[in-house]
C-alpha cells in the first residue's frame, strides 16, 4: 500500500512537469501584455478574457470551425468506412496477393508527402475541387487510409474468426457478417481511429492552406496562422487565439479518451 | 466474383477482394498515382514553377553526394531519430508502468500524459518557442533558475527540438506500451512472485517478453516520425542556427520552395523515402523475429 | 531514351506526355492550363478575384479592398494572408500546378523565389506596363519594377532599414541627438550600456532579422564607395569577399564583441526584439521601416519610439542608407480574370490609393501628391532617398539561395562558429550557383 502510495506521489509530480507547458499557455493567455513583460511566470493577476474576445474576432474563427467540422466529420466517415472494409479482406484473405496489397497500403505510411505533391496538386485541379470541402475530403481520406488500415488489420486479426463463421452458416454474406457481426465488434478500435485521425485532419495547416487559401472555405489552423502571423508580437493574443483554435479537438479527445487505450489494446496482437 | 456470390453456400473462404476495391481506387488515386508521377521530376531539372524543363539523368543524385548541406542534414536526421526514439519510448514505458498500477489518479494521469499528442505540433513547436526563450525570468529558463540558450546555441538546439518531440508524443508511446500491459495476464505476475521474483525480475522475465509487439510498433512509428519530422524542426528554428537542426525534410522544403529547385528537391525526398522505407523493413523483420523467438 | 532526352530543352507539357504511362498528368497539365469560368453568384454576373498575400498587406489591403468594393460591387476580392513562408509554399505549389490566384504577394527585384524576376521569368505574370502608375516609377528604383522592360510589379513604395529606438531610453541615457557617425554610434551604444539597458536588441532567431546589420551597414561600406557594385558583381568582376563586405561583417561582429547585443541573439525572436525595444529594456533595434506598427502596437505610447539611419561610415557624408521597395503583388497572367485583376491593380495605383497603403505600412510612397503623408519616423532618412540610398541586396542577387546563406552565415558568425572569411566565401559559393 505504501508503495503505490509513493508512485502515486511521483508520477503527479512528473504530471505536473508535464503539465508546465499547457500552464504557460493558458496562463499568458489570460494576461495584458503588462503583465506578460513584467511576470512571465506568475498567475495572472487579475486574468483578463480580453485576448480571447479580440482573437475570437480578429481570426474569424466562427466560419473556419464549421469548415473545419465539415471536413473533419466527412473525412472521418469515409476513413472508417473505407478502411475497414479493405481491412476486412486484408486480415481474412491467406494469398500473396493479399499480402502484397497490405504492404503497398503500408507503403503509403512511409512516403514523404512532398514527393506527390505537385501532381496532387493538379489532380485536385482537373477534378475542379480545389477550394471546396469535397477537395481536400478526397484528399484526407486519401491520405490517412494507410494508418487506418494498418490498425483495422492488426485489430481484425486478432479477433477470432469465429464470430463470423457462425454467421455465415446462419445464411449471411460476408457483407452481412461484417456489417451486423464484425463492425460492431471493432469498435474499441473505430475510437482509436477515430480520434486519431480527427487529431490529424483537425490541426493539418500546410494542405488547407495550399488548397482552401482565398476560397472563403478556410479551416481553423488556416485561420489561425494568419491571425498569428499578423499578431506575432503579441504573446497573450496569440496564445489565446492557439487555445481556442484546439478546444475542439481536446474536447473530442476527453469524450472518446477511453478508447485510445482500448483499441491498441486488443489490437497489438495483429 | 461478386459480393453477392459467396451468399450462396458457407465456406471458410475469405471475403472477396471488393471489399478492398473502394480503399485501393481512392488510395491509388490520391497517394500511389501522385507520388509515381512526382518521381519523374527527380530526373529534371524543372524550377517548379513555369514550362521549362529538361531531362537530366541521375544528376540530381550527383549533386546530392557533393551538397555539404544535404549531407549534413542526414546527420543531423539520424541524431534526431536516434535520439527520440530513445527517450521516447523509454519515457513512454516508464509513464506506462507508472499508470498501469493501481492508483487512485490513474485515469486522470493517463489523460494528461496523452493530451499533448492532440494538439498540432506547429502550434506545440509556437508554444515552445516562447518556453525555450533565452530570457532567464520567463519559461524554463525562469522556472529551473537556467541561463540556457535552448534553440540559439547551436550545439544545443537539435536536443531542444528533441526535448520538445517527447514532450508531445511521449503519451502516444505511452498508450501502446500500456495497451501491451493489459495483455500481460495477471497470472503470470502471480506466478512468478510465488516463484519468489522480484519485481525487476519479473519485469524482465514475464512482462517485457510479452511486450514485445507493443515495442514493435512503437519503435516502428518513431522512427519514422523522426525520419520524417519536419513541422516541428521549420516552426522553431528553420533548420537554424546557421546549420546546426537542418534535417532532410527541411532540405528538401528548401530546395523545393525557397531556391526554386523542385527537380532536386524530389531526387532529395525520393532518398529520403528510400532511407525509411528500408530503416522501417529492417526494424520490422529484426523485431518480429524477436517476438517470435522472445 | 536518357541519351536522347538529354540536354532537349522541353516544355513541362510535353516532356510529360513524352513519359510513357503518365497520360493522366498530361491531361491534367492540359486542363489546367485551360482558362476558367468566371464564379457567378446569385443574381447578376459578379466576377470573383482571389488574393493570397503575407500577413503585412492585410491592414493596408482590407482598407483598399473596402474601398474598391464601393466603387465597383460587381467585383468581389476574397483575401487570404499568412506568414511569409507559408504564402511561399503554397504559392508556388499553385504556380508549379498552373493555378494561380487571380492576384498575389510578389517580392520586388530578384533574389528569392516568390520575386518578380523569378516568376515573370517563367512567364506566370501580367504585363502592367500599360497603366498610368507603371510610368512614373522613379529611375532608381525601376530593376525591383522591371524585367527587360516591363512592369510586372505593383509596390506602394519603399521602406528603409535603420535603428528604431525609444526615445525616452536615449533621454535617460543622456543621449541628445542621434549618431550620424560610426564612432557616434557606438558612443551611444556605451550610454546606453552604461544606463544599464541593452544598447540593440537583436532577434537573430528570426532568419530574416539576421541581414539587417549588414543590409544597413552595406551601402556605407560599399555602395558609397562604389555605386556598380552590384554590375560588377553580376559580371563577376566583385565578389562578397575582399570587398565592403567584410568591413561591414567586422563592424557587425565588433557590436557584439563590445557587449552592445542582448545575451543569446541566436535564441532571442523578432517578437522578443520588439518588445524589448518597445517596453523600455533595450535602447534600439536595427529593423526595416514596415514593422514600425509591430513596435508601436508592443509600446506604452506609440510615440515614443522613431528611427534614425544607421551610420556606416566615420564621415557623416559618406554615409547611405538602404531603401528598398516594399512587398507588393501582380496578376496572374493565364489567370481566369486577367483583365479585372489589372483593373484592381490599376486601381491601387492611384495616387490616393498609393498614399494609403503607403501610410498603413509607414512606407515613403512611390510617387508623392499635396496629400500624402510621410511617417514622422522615417523622415531622417528623407534627405538620403535621392542620391545616397541603395535598393535592399538580394533584389539584385541572380539567385534566391544567396539571401538564406547570408541568414545562416550571421547566426554561424554570432555563435561563434565560423569566421568571416568563411561566412563571404559560402555566400559567393551560392551567388555563383
Amino acid at each position: 500500500m505504501r508503495k503505490t502510495f509513493l508512485l502515486e506521489i511521483v508520477m503527479i509530480a512528473v504530471a505536473v512537469a508535464f503539465l508546465f507547458p499547457v500552464y504557460t499557455l493558458v496562463s499568458l493567455s489570460l494576461k495584458d501584455p503588462g503583465q506578460i513583460s513584467r511576470s512571465p511566470l506568475a498567475l495572472p493577476d487579475p486574468p483578463t478574457l480580453d485576448n480571447y474576445g479580440s482573437a475570437w474576432t480578429a481570426a474569424a474563427l466562427g466560419p473556419s470551425l464549421v469548415n473545419s467540422t465539415v471536413v473533419t466529420v466527412a473525412s472521418l466517415v469515409a476513413l472508417i468506412a473505407l478502411g475497414s472494409f479493405a481491412a476486412y479482406f486484408l486480415a481474412r484473405v491467406r494469398t500473396r496477393l493479399g499480402y502484397g496489397l497490405y504492404v503497398l497500403f503500408l507503403l503509403g505510411i512511409v512516403l514523404p508527402f512532398q514527393l506527390g505533391m505537385i501532381p496532387l496538386y493538379e489532380l485536385v485541379n482537373t477534378l475542379g475541387l480545389i477550394g471546396t470541402h469535397a477537395g481536400m475530403i478526397l484528399f484526407y481520406t486519401g491520405i490517412q487510409l494507410p494508418f487506418t488500415v494498418f490498425l483495422y488489420t492488426g485489430f481484425i486479426r486478432a479477433l477470432p474468426r469465429e464470430y463470423a463463421a457462425a454467421a455465415q452458416i446462419d445464411g449471411a454474406s460476408h457483407l452481412t457478417a461484417f456489417t451486423r457481426v464484425v463492425f460492431p465488434l471493432l469498435r474499441p478500435i473505430t475510437g482509436t481511429v477515430l480520434i486519431l485521425n480527427a487529431v490529424f485532419i483537425w490541426n493539418d495547416f500546410f494542405t488547407p492552406l495550399v488548397y482552401l487559401g482565398g476560397s472563403g472555405f478556410e479551416t481553423v489552423p488556416v485561420s489561425v496562422f494568419a491571425f498569428v502571423g499578423q499578431y506575432v508580437s503579441q504573446h497573450g493574443l496569440v496564445f489565446a487565439g492557439l487555445v481556442l483554435g484546439a478546444v475542439p479537438i481536446v474536447v473530442v479527445f476527453l469524450a472518446l479518451q477511453r478508447y485510445v487505450i482500448k483499441g491498441f489494446a486488443s489490437g497489438l496482437k495483429g | 466474383m461478386t459480393v453477392s456470390s459467396s451468399r450462396r453456400r458457407f465456406t471458410a473462404s475469405a471475403p472477396s477482394w471488393l471489399f478492398a476495391a473502394p480503399a485501393l481506387a481512392v488510395y491509388a488515386l490520391v497517394v500511389l498515382y501522385p507520388a509515381v508521377s512526382g518521381v519523374v521530376y527527380a530526373f529534371t531539372d524543372w524550377s517548379g514553377i513555369g514550362q521549362d524543363m529538361s531531362f537530366v539523368g541521375l544528376a540530381n543524385f550527383g549533386t546530392l553526394l557533393g551538397d555539404d548541406q544535404a549531407m549534413g542534414s542526414i546527420g543531423n536526421t539520424l541524431l534526431l531519430t536516434v535520439a527520440t526514439v530513445a527517450v521516447q519510448n523509454g519515457v513512454g514505458l516508464l509513464l506506462a508502468l507508472g499508470v498501469h498500477a493501481k492508483l487512485k489518479s490513474r485515469a486522470l494521469l493517463r489523460v494528461i500524459f496523452f493530451a499533448p499528442v492532440v494538439v498540432s505540433p506547429v502550434m506545440v513547436a509556437f508554444l515552445w518557442k516562447y518556453i525555450y526563450n533565452p530570457d532567464p525570468s520567463a519559461g524554463l529558463n525562469g522556472l529551473l533558475g537556467l541561463h540556457v540558450d535552448w534553440l540559439g546555441d547551436p550545439s544545443v538546439a537539435l536536443w531542444s527540438i528533441a526535448g520538445m518531440v517527447v514532450w508531445q508524443y511521449a503519451g502516444y508511446s505511452m498508450v501502446i506500451f500500456l495497451a501491451g500491459l493489459e495483455g500481460v495476464p495477471r497470472e503470470l505476475h502471480e506466478a512468478a512472485m510465488i516463484d519468489g521474483a522480484g519485481t525487476l525480475q519479473r519485469f524482465r522475465y514475464v512482462t517485457w517478453p510479452l511486450l514485445a509487439p507493443a515495442v514493435t510498433i512503437n519503435l516502428m512509428l518513431s522512427t519514422i516520425g523522426g525520419l520524417k519530422l519536419f513541422d516541428q524542426v521549420f516552426a522553431a528554428t528553420n533548420g537554424g542556427p546557421g546549420y546546426a537542426t537542418e534535417t532532410l525534410s527541411t532540405v528538401l522544403y528548401k530546395q523545393a520552395f525557397v531556391f526554386g529547385k523542385f527537380g532536386y528537391s524530389t531526387a532529395v525526398a525520393l532518398v529520403l523515402a528510400l532511407f525509411v522505407a528500408a530503416v522501417s523493413l529492417v526494424q520490422v523483420y529484426y523485431l518480429r523475429r524477436r517476438e517470435v523467438t522472445a | 531514351m536518357t541519351g536522347l532526352l538529354h540536354d532537349a530543352r522541353v516544355s513541362r507539357g510535353q516532356f510529360l506526355r513524352m513519359m510513357g504511362g503518365l497520360a493522366v498528368a498530361a491531361t491534367a497539365t492540359a486542363c489546367s492550363t485551360r482558362p476558367e469560368t468566371t464564379a457567378t453568384t446569385g443574381g447578376g454576373a459578379t466576377t470573383e478575384l482571389k488574393f493570397i498575400g503575407v500577413a503585412d498587406q492585410k491592414a493596408p489591403m482590407d482598407e483598399l479592398v473596402g474601398a474598391y468594393q464601393k466603387a465597383k460591387p460587381a467585383v468581389r476580392i476574397t483575401a487570404s494572408y499568412a506568414p511569409t513562408d507559408q504564402v511561399q509554399t503554397s504559392l508556388r505549389t499553385q504556380l508549379g500546378a498552373g493555378n494561380a490566384p487571380d492576384l498575389h504577394v510578389v517580392y520586388p527585384g530578384n533574389g528569392s523565389a516568390m520575386s518578380m524576376a523569378q516568376i515573370a521569368e517563367a512567364g506566370l505574370l501580367a504585363d502592367l506596363s500599360a497603366q498610368p502608375w507603371a510610368a512614373t516609377v522613379p529611375a532608381g528604383f525601376r530593376p525591383a519594377f522591371q524585367l527587360d522592360g516591363k512592369t510586372y510589379i505593383y509596390s506602394a513604395g519603399s521602406s528603409v532599414i535603420g535603428a528604431v529606438y525609444n526615445k525616452k531610453v536615449f533621454d535617460k541615457a543622456g543621449i541628445d541627438a542621434p549618431p550620424t557617425t560610426w564612432n557616434e554610434f557606438l558612443a551611444a551604444c556605451d550610454k546606453l550600456k552604461k544606463a544599464g539597458v541593452v544598447p540593440i536588441a537583436l532577434g537573430a532567431q528570426t532568419p530574416w532579422v539576421t541581414q539587417l546589420i549588414t543590409y544597413a551597414l552595406v551601402p556605407s561600406t560599399v555602395y558609397a564607395k562604389d555605386p556598380t557594385f552590384d554590375d560588377k558583381q553580376l559580371a563577376g568582376q566583385a565578389t562578397f569577399a575582399g570587398s565592403g563586405w567584410q568591413d561591414a561583417m567586422e563592424m557587425y561582429l565588433e557590436l557584439q564583441k563590445r557587449g552592445y547585443f542582448n545575451d543569446n541573439p541566436n535564441g532571442t525572436t523578432f517578437e522578443q526584439q520588439t518588445s524589448m525595444v518597445a517596453g523600455g529594456k533595450a535602447g534600439m533595434a536595427v529593423q526595416v521601416s514596415a514593422v514600425l506598427p509591430d513596435f508601436r502596437k508592443a509600446a506604452a505610447s506609440p510615440d515614443d519610439l522613431s528611427m534614425f539611419p544607421v551610420p556606416g561610415a566615420d564621415d557623416a557624408g559618406s554615409v547611405w542608407i538602404p531603401a528598398g521597395v516594399v512587398v507588393g503583388l501582380g496578376a496572374a497572367a493565364k489567370g481566369r480574370n486577367v483583365e479585372e485583376a489589372k483593373a484592381f491593380i490599376d486601381f491601387l495605383g492611384k495616387q490616393e490609393n498609393i498614399n494609403a497603403w503607403a501610410k498603413a505600412i509607414s512606407a515613403i510612397p512611390l510617387t508623392q501628391d499635396d496629400s500624402s503623408t510621410i511617417d514622422p519616423a522615417v523622415e531622417s532618412f528623407l534627405p538620403f532617398t535621392k542620391d545616397r540610398a541603395v535598393p535592399f541586396m538580394d533584389q539584385r542577387w541572380p539567385n534566391a539561395e544567396v539571401q538564406p546563406v547570408h541568414f545562416a552565415v550571421v547566426q554561424e558568425l554570432l555563435a561563434g562558429e565560423s569566421t568571416i572569411d568563411e561566412a563571404l566565401k559560402k555566400m559567393d559559393e551560392a551567388y555563383r550557383k
